[in-house]
């Protein structure tokens, strides 16, 4: 099928105005100086205001005004902004992989219950590390995780829910396996309800906080892990453009165009699980950025190409993200707000108006 | 959790662990009717038999046989100097306690009538709750009840406590173990049957104000609870002298003030010590959960705490809330060349090392200066700083004062703390 074919399939018919074609490059282009503008502002602006001159001298390898400027921006405000550009560029891609994989507006990085089989992980270490429960011998010997530390306790967690659901997608429908995620989401939440139900109060708090997501807790030592990663199941979706495109149009159409649906079910499934694992794994469940990202670049672009909505996507959740946890981090006072909070804030009004605005769905989605 | 049930929970979550941040809302008042069944008045013959005379000492066992009017069954009162959360008026036969303050913000109070057992109790007070005195059978709610039991040498009034996870008492273990206290389940959750089945004279708890307390749940049942607010007393001494409360219930009056007016002179001289001297270190608390440091407030109780032990805490200065939410970066800014870092959420330096590898940049990480209250505790968790730390506050401010300024204390041993190695 002629490109010039599938093009016009994607694009919404009669949108008024200039063609739009000539224009993305230039919105994509501008999105990227939002970007940059945005990552310099959250490395300056924080509880301590950095001038953008130190900033720059900082990152050159020079002294600051203050001694104390420097640590502060590397140690904390540069793998802070590093960590919400990538995790904000992989759940806003992992969402659109699953929206367009199961053709549903509201699927989400986590609909494949892989950072429920996170959360479970970290419960395990942070309740029952160091303790036994209240006369219960069946869940003595889980103490032996209390080594791990949370993050990979975390990975563990949403990798066996990973493998499971790879091995699934082997048998079942699409559909169905959108149906095992959720259950295996719902059985891992269960899990951890009884483990908060015997835990004391610390632990409880502790695992509370990591459930409201944040990006300052991942150190340069554990970016050495995370980037690698997710940028290589980064540039596998940016690969996967041709097989999304032909997925949007329904799994037999796609078949009979020649594409090799199982394989690209495979490697979608993997690139989204990975995505969203990690960033589970190391900066907690976020929330929002997956499902509500994709809508906004439908709706900026005004297309479901993802030749177009990929870089886009990629753009605007790194956008989404850093903004996010700039408001979270409430500049020029000590306090600070949970990240979900924040990414619910901002997503939830998206999800609203992408309901109420079925027209819009149908035509993508149908 | 799922992502989009999150950010329902999250929020309701949030709120219930904001202890004290917020004033909380008060509970709908749920005013106990309690008569307890009037024992038949004992009309003094006085032309056959002697009149009672009054009693020298309180009561601690056993009741009354013959009563007569007008006698002060309790001749040893108690005097409070530094609890405000509860009163206590005398009457010849009987008591009466109001709880004012149980819990932070509280619109309301708790009013109970502790009538000496064997006199008749008195008309006029419908609304509170009726406690025959000396009790007997008592189940507490919370394990910082039980050092003060043990205190008055009462600790074998115990039934019942509300989870055995927690306490340290090895005692109380003991009989744990031994299936002679039972676990009743704690807050809202409180199996109110296996409560009746004790019958005990005597429930304790203490409250939040929220809809997960025990102690509406037990009222509802028709069950003796008693609302106790030690723990928002805002000093430690107020604190301690709760035991004092608790004795009101056994009689053991001069126990108490012989109990705690030893343990108010040692805090007293203690703290004089560290009154008097010329260099603070400089101090922080806690360890981060994730990116959000929980910093005691200024005017919290730990950082008193920190004052009365000579120390110079950070945070002193911000009173604007009891705990402030700070972010790692701020505490890094201020507090990386502390001297000293106190309360850690850790066993030993290379875990905490694990749990973030920046804080290998405190100077008192690097000095090896970190002290965490975890030097007794059991495997199941149980930790004695919060079970006893209250009601022996002297001890837990010559460990402090031991950290700050060793030279002040050189024969005291670290008790509750421990250094990190």
């Amino acid at each position: 099928m002629s490109e010039m074919h599938e093009t016009a399939l994607h694009e919404r018919p009669n949108t008024p105005g200039p063609p739009r074609m000539n224009l993305r490059p230039l919105a994509l282009a501008l999105m990227l100086a939002v970007l940059v503008a945005l990552f310099a502002i959250t490395l300056s602006i924080g509880s301590v205001t950095i001038p953008l001159r130190d900033i720059g001298l900082i990152l050159a390898g020079g002294e600051p005004a203050r001694a104390t400027w420097s640590q502060i921006v590397l140690l904390f405000r540069l793998p802070k902004a590093i960590t919400a550009l990538l995790a904000g560029a992989s759940l806003a891609v992992a969402g659109l992989e699953m929206q367009t994989l199961f053709r549903n507006p509201l699927a989400d990085p986590f609909v494949l219950g892989v950072s429920s089989g996170a959360s479970l992980g970290v419960a395990l270490v942070v309740l029952t590390a160091g303790s036994t429960l209240s006369g219960a011998v069946l869940v003595s010997g889980l103490s032996l995780l209390a080594d791990l530390g949370v993050v990979a306790a975390a990975s563990l967690g949403a990798a066996l829910v990973m493998a499971l659901v790879m091995l699934a997608a082997r048998r079942v429908k699409t559909m169905t396996l959108l149906i095992l995620g959720l259950m295996f989401g719902y059985a891992t939440n269960a899990a951890v309800s009884i483990l908060l139900h015997f835990s004391i109060s610390e632990r409880i708090q502790a695992y509370i906080a990591w459930t409201f997501g944040s990006f300052g807790s991942t150190t340069w030592q554990e970016l050495r892990v995370f980037a690698p990663v997710l940028l290589l199941a980064l540039l596998v979706a940016q690969v996967m453009v041709k097989p999304l495109n032909a997925l949007l149009l329904g799994e037999s159409y796609a078949r009979s165009m020649g594409l090799n649906v199982a394989r690209a079910r495979f490697w979608l499934l993997a690139s989204t699980a990975i995505l969203s694992g990690v960033v589970t794994a190391f900066c907690g469940p976020i929330g929002f950025i997956g499902v509500a990202v994709p809508h906004m670049a439908r709706a900026v672009f005004r297309t479901s190409d993802h030749r177009v909505l990929i870089p886009a996507v990629t753009l605007l959740g790194s956008i989404t993200a850093l903004l996010a946890d700039f408001v979270a981090g409430v500049p020029g006072s000590q306090i600070v707000l949970p990240l979900n909070a924040i990414t619910a804030l901002i997503g939830a009004p998206v999800v609203v108006w992408v309901i109420l605005n079925r027209k819009g769905i149908k035509e993508t989605f149908a | 959790m799922h992502a989009r049930s999150l950010t329902l929970i999250v929020p309701v979550l949030l709120l219930s662990l904001l202890v004290g941040c917020a004033p909380a809302a008060p509970a709908p008042a749920v005013e106990p009717t309690q008569p307890i069944e009037q024992p038949p008045a004992a009309e003094p013959d006085p032309t056959t038999a002697p009149q009672p005379e009054a009693p020298e000492a309180n009561l601690t066992a056993g009741c009354v046989d013959t009563y007569a009017e007008g006698v002060d069954y309790f001749p040893e009162k108690t005097a409070l100097e530094y609890a405000s959360g509860f009163t206590v008026e005398y009457f010849g036969n009987y008591k009466v306690v109001t709880v004012t303050r149980p819990w932070s913000g509280s619109a309301q109070t708790f009013q109970y009538v502790l009538v000496q057992c064997g006199t008749p109790a008195p008309d006029d007070f419908e609304d509170a709750l009726t406690v025959e005195v000396p009790a007997s059978s008592f189940v507490s709610m919370s394990t910082t009840y039980l050092p003060m039991l043990e205190d008055l040498g009462r600790l074998d009034a115990l039934v019942a406590v509300d989870n055995g996870i927690y306490v340290y008492n090895p005692a109380v273990r003991e009989r744990l173990a031994a299936g002679e206290i039972a676990e009743v389940g704690r807050d809202a959750d409180v199996n109110v049957e296996a409560v009746l089945d004790l019958d005990p004279s005597l429930i304790m708890a203490s409250s939040l104000g929220f809809d997960t307390d025990a102690h509406p749940v037990l009222l509802a049942a028709g069950l003796p609870v008693v609302v106790n607010g030690d723990y928002v007393e805002p000093t430690a001494l107020g604190r301690a002298e709760w035991v004092k409360f608790i004795a009101l219930f056994y009689n053991e009056e001069a126990r108490a003030a012989e109990v705690f007016g030893e343990i108010a002179g040692q805090y007293n001289e203690a703290a004089a010590l560290a009154a008097g001297v010329e260099q603070r270190p400089t101090v922080f608390a806690n360890t981060p959960f994730d990116d959000v440091w929980y910093m005691p407030g200024g005017d919290s109780y730990t950082a008193h705490m920190f004052a009365d032990a000579g120390a110079d805490y950070l945070w002193a200065d911000d009173t604007s809330a009891p705990t402030l939410f700070l972010d790692f970066e701020t505490v890094f800014d201020t507090a990386k060349d502390a001297e000293i870092w106190l309360n850690p959420f850790a066993y030993d330096l290379e875990g905490l090392a694990t749990t973030d590898e920046r804080f290998r940049e405190f100077a008192a990480f690097q000095s090896g200066q970190v002290y965490a209250y975890n030097a007794r505790e059991t495997e199941l968790g149980g930790n004695d700083f919060f079970e006893s730390g209250a009601a022996r506050p002297h001890i837990v401010l010559m460990d402090l004062i031991k950290i700050f300024h060793p030279d002040l204390l050189p024969d005291h041993e670290l008790f509750y703390y421990r250094q990190l190695q």
